[in-house]
């Protein structure tokens, strides 16, 4: 008996693809039988096609260049040559900001309109400084990695937010 | 090729190949068989199957993974299960290549579903399921007369294959 020889050398295999590719079809079956049967069985079974889209949250990808955190009371924050960039709403913007801060409202679902990107890169400023609400995500962190993603080098967010910057104007006395 | 096939100690390796898979897939079907509504929304998650598919899929697929990870452990038609390990892990690698080349932050839903925080898909997690993918064949191709109950039945169906040296001479 030469196969069976052959097969217990290793040469010939026990089950040819053939019969591999048999078995497998038939697990497949018995597998989709028995999903079907405990399925219907079960108290919170799930219907077997499914008529309404599933409301799946997956974030957009990040497009966003590096931006590091820069702390409140950093001189750099509040050298000439620092562009402050509010990323708050116009209400927060309306109640307090640094003078000379540049109101870019940081959107969550829509990019910043590249007219303000552009004002931002012909600034001529040394770096770029940019404070939010302080929350978490931060809007002032986020609009910054934004703009860093969009070109604009040197581009930092405070840490904190507009409260720590807030606190830093009032002990530097800065308006 | 024949000689390098004929290795005995590829049955000892395949059998190690095949407990780590076949336990791989037990523990992963897990999840999805008490679950198949949070598995049926890791599949959506995805975006690539069409929706009237993606319930048959999460209902019909822990089932053969369990079938599959069974048979592999047991050596109960090893090559078949290898085959469908193998068809499994070459599906799940290319769908989530297309995740994470569509820059999707979520979670592969490989072994409970839980969010993108605690277990990120990533090209790593492709690696991952690719050496999974060559282990699976490395049992499909050589393991030709593997160690469990196919070893058993084929010894007793063939009683006088125990000895090769003298069925060859």
């Amino acid at each position: 008996m030469p196969g069976v020889a052959a097969r217990v050398a290793g040469r010939r295999p026990l089950h040819s693809l053939r019969t591999a590719l048999r078995d497998a079809l038939i697990v497949v079956l018995g597998g989709a039988a028995t999903g079907a049967t405990v399925n219907a069985l079960r108290s919170h079974g799930i219907p077997f096609v499914q008529k309404t889209a599933y409301q799946i949250l997956v974030p957009c990808p990040e497009g966003g260049g590096d931006a590091p955190a820069i702390a409140a009371s950093d001189p750099a924050v509040w050298q000439a040559r620092t562009l402050l960039v509010d990323a708050r709403t116009a209400a927060l913007h309306r109640r307090w900001h640094p003078r000379a801060a540049l109101h870019v409202p940081f959107d969550y679902l829509e990019a910043t309109p590249p007219a303000q990107v552009r004002r931002i890169a012909a600034s001529g400023a040394a770096r770029v400084v940019v404070f939010g609400d302080g929350g978490n995500p931060d809007s002032g962190e986020q609009l910054a990695r934004e703009l860093a993603g969009a070109g604009i080098r040197n581009v930092r967010f405070v840490e904190g937010g507009a409260a720590r910057l807030e606190e830093a104007a009032a002990t530097r006395g800065a308006p | 090729m024949r000689r390098l096939l004929d290795w005995r100690g590829h049955a000892v390796l395949a059998l190690a190949a095949r407990l780590y898979l076949g336990t791989i897939f037990l523990v992963a079907c897990t999840h999805k068989i008490a679950d198949p509504g949070a598995f049926a929304i890791d599949i959506a998650t995805y975006q690539i199957l069409p929706l009237g598919v993606v319930n048959l899929m999460a209902i019909v697929l822990p089932w053969v993974e369990l079938l599959a990870g069974f048979m592999l452990l047991a050596g109960l038609r090893t090559r078949a299960a290898a085959l469908l390990v193998a068809g499994m892990m070459a599906m799940f690698t290319v769908a989530i290549a297309i995740a994470v080349s569509k820059g999707l932050d979520m979670s592969c839903g490989c072994f409970a579903s839980q969010g993108s925080a605690e277990d990120p898909i990533s090209w790593r997690t492709i690696a991952r399921d690719m050496s999974w993918l060559c282990l699976a064949l490395y049992v499909l191709v050589v393991d030709r007369l593997p160690i469990g109950i196919d070893r058993m039945l084929g010894a007793a169906g063939q009683p006088r294959s125990i000895n090769p040296s003298k069925e060859q001479s």
